[in-house]
């Protein structure tokens, strides 16, 4: 009740407070109070004094955040450069049919031997470089960013899902979060990525990553909390710890949802390839900006192509895995 | 797919802010602005923008965007004028459609700009760097390190697609720079732009190609690298080499020699459709050149003192300089004082 009291109390104070420092620090703001109660002409439009400084502090607190800290952040990138590189360069070095036949036998055992989706996905990957070969190089570039943000995505989002699920307190503070990650246009935090990594692939993971993980973690904690009551109540009776019903029961019902939301998180990642292009990421996205760039339409279909084909592939990977774990935990028909 | 779709995003809701206008004058009827997303481009067209529309009563149209997909609907005939053309950088799409009779050049807005490579001041004072020859050596390469190619120094070149960019190739490959450095694609304008404030914040080392006028020039302390001093036929000669390799390839280099970017100027573009049923504007807008040093200072003004208001700088400098009054009609000036 009390807590309550303060927070209705110190909420209008906060605000009254930044009229009053708005105010103070426009440039634009009349000679003295009393004119702006005299003259009403500012209610008809808005007034340029009534204008909450926001850019000036975050440009301000930026600046001094990258000097400060920018270090840190170079340690970060190359840390992730170096993953990207290494895994870029073994990809690059296998021979590309040796690439497709692994593409292939991946699929066949995570769809469960369908050979259907098998010989789909084995042609889909050729044509990658059957439309142009040099996509090939760029799909694998593309591919090992991918596999990078998705990886990160999965070690932060999955956990993140999972305490989501626990405690609502924890779910109503993290929603807001996943809704501005899913909005904010994402070169507010690509030009800012740019000075604190540099220009290449680093800032474009981590744009990966904000604009890709929410759908994970909405899964993750909507799976979680979708597994029947009936079935947690059984586990509680037989005595299982909070610890063996995460792991032995909630994780393993909610895994088509989990795997949904990879898929989920595999095409919006899919989907920032182009916009990372234009912070100077290698990739197939380059090509898309260069044929716009050149007025080739050609090209840049052409290279959007070699995207839909990727984002088919990773999608089929994802899906028929999941698709697989549900056929499995499906009751045996009477 | 998405980039089309944000492209298009964009052009509806700039149309859709800027289709209600003031004034109406029967004379003028309709003049669709094109406008790009660097400043420079932005003043201009506000101040082009603002005599229009009350010297001459048009009803004033802007459509901003990046290059290319602006330049695309004019070429298309979707829009009448374009206030700052960087022909150099867009030579190959722009004459084909300019022999074909649909658009004209109309000649110089601004009578010099740069194009070169640059270092910033620290690096370059503490290792005496002053022309592109003195980059030629390993350990200065190793200053510029590029992250992703850890053999090589980063030079942060031109955005790919616009034809610096292969000129910058050619440069690197004639200079010897290409054994120590990369050509650094950044992306896009903003990107650039980015890397050079980034690296300015951080205090690093930055070897890049860049141009002015631009604000951000203003802001950091970029030498200039001495080239070899421009020559006509040189250049003639470069330029070959790089429209081949845009067509054909980078395997269609060859040796070539090589000279420093042309200080050009910039242009303005007009729709020849336009141009027939509007000659007094035509006039004006042919007339229209602001000096270098002037855009420079309004650049200044409207990044530090107009709070981000293209219009107010437009004003401010239709108030204190008397150069625009030649370019128009008394009547037209007469109709534009009375605005201000």
């Amino acid at each position: 009740m009390i807590k309550k009291l303060i927070v209705y109390l110190s909420l209008p104070i906060i605000f009254v407070w930044l009229l009053i420092t708005s105010y103070n620090a426009s440039k634009w703001k009349p000679d003295s109070f009393s004119e702006v109660l005299a003259d009403g002409r500012w209610l008809n439009d808005w007034p340029k004094w009534l204008d909450i400084p926001l850019m000036k502090w975050i440009n301000d607190g930026f600046k001094v955040f990258n000097e400060e800290y920018g270090i840190y952040f170079e340690i970060v990138n190359n840390f992730l450069l170096g993953a990207i590189l290494s895994i870029k360069k073994f990809l690059v070095m296998l021979p590309w049919p040796l690439v497709i036949a692994l593409v292939v036998v991946i699929v066949f055992f995570s769809s469960g031997r369908k050979l259907g989706t098998t010989v789909f996905v084995g042609i889909c990957t050729f044509f990658i470089g059957f439309l142009h070969p040099k996509f090939w190089d760029k799909a694998i570039e593309t591919t090992s960013i991918m596999l990078i943000g998705i990886l990160i995505c999965v070690i932060l989002g999955i956990p993140l899902g999972i305490v989501m699920s626990r405690s609502v307190k924890v779910r109503n503070a993290i929603l807001p979060v996943l809704d501005l990650m899913q909005t904010i246009p994402s070169f507010c935090y690509l030009i800012p990525g740019i000075m604190l990594f540099g220009l290449g692939a680093v800032p474009a993971i981590i744009a990966t990553v904000i604009y890709a993980i929410p759908p994970l973690v909405r899964l993750t904690d909507l799976g979680i909390r979708l597994v029947d009551i009936e079935v947690i109540e059984a586990a509680e009776a037989f005595g299982a710890s909070r610890r063996q019903k995460l792991l032995k029961i909630q994780l393993p019902l909610a895994l088509p949802n989990i795997m949904q939301g990879i898929n989920q998180c595999t095409m919006m990642a899919l989907a920032m390839v182009v916009i990372a292009s234009m912070i100077g990421t290698r990739g197939l996205g380059d090509e898309v900006l260069l044929g716009l760039q050149q007025l080739n339409v050609g090209k840049a279909t052409e290279a959007g192509l070699a995207i839909v084909l990727l984002a088919i592939v990773l999608d089929r990977i994802t899906q028929a895995y999941g698709q697989k774990i549900q056929d499995r935990n499906k009751p045996p028909t009477k | 797919m998405k980039f089309f779709n944000k492209i298009l995003a964009l052009t509806v809701i700039s149309l859709g802010l800027s289709s209600f206008s003031l004034s109406a004058n029967a004379d003028c009827g309709k003049a669709r602005l094109a406008d790009f997303d660097w400043s420079s481009a932005n003043i201009h067209t506000a101040i082009v923008s603002f005599i229009l529309e009350h010297g001459y009563g048009c009803e004033v149209e802007v459509t901003k965007g990046s290059t290319t997909p602006i330049m695309a609907a004019h070429y298309d005939g979707q829009l009448d004028i374009v206030t700052e053309l960087w022909y150099d950088n867009i030579v190959g799409n722009y004459d084909p459609v300019e022999e074909a009779g649909v658009i004209r050049n109309l000649g110089i807005n601004t009578p010099d700009s740069q194009q070169a490579f640059y270092v910033d001041r620290t690096t370059a004072d503490k290792y005496n760097l002053k022309s592109v020859l003195d980059m030629l050596n390993p350990e200065v390469a190793a200053l510029f390190t590029d992250p992703e190619d850890p053999s090589k120094g980063r030079m942060t070149s031109c955005i790919s697609g616009w034809t610096c960019y292969t000129v910058n190739y050619v440069k690197q490959r004639v200079y010897g720079l290409d054994k120590y450095y990369t050509n650094f694609d950044p992306g896009s304008g903003g990107a650039l732009d980015a890397a050079i404030a980034g690296a300015f914040a951080k205090k690093q080392p930055i070897f890049t190609y860049y141009w002015a006028p631009t604000g951000l020039m203003g802001k950091v302390d970029l030498v200039r690298l001495k080239e070899p001093p421009f020559d006509e036929a040189c250049w003639d000669a470069m330029s070959a080499v790089v429209e081949d390799i845009k067509a054909n390839g980078k395997d269609a280099y060859q040796p070539t020699c090589a000279t420093e970017y042309r200080d050009m100027s910039l242009d303005k573009s007009i729709l020849t459709s336009w141009e027939a049923t509007h000659p007094e504007e035509t006039a004006f807008l042919e007339a229209y050149s602001i000096p270098t040093a002037t855009v420079n200072k309004l650049l200044a003004f409207y990044e530090d003192e107009s709070d981000g208001d293209m219009e107010l700088t437009a004003v401010e400098y239709l108030k204190n300089s008397s150069e625009w009054k030649s370019w128009v009609s008394a009547e037209a000036a007469a109709g534009v004082e009375g605005a201000l």
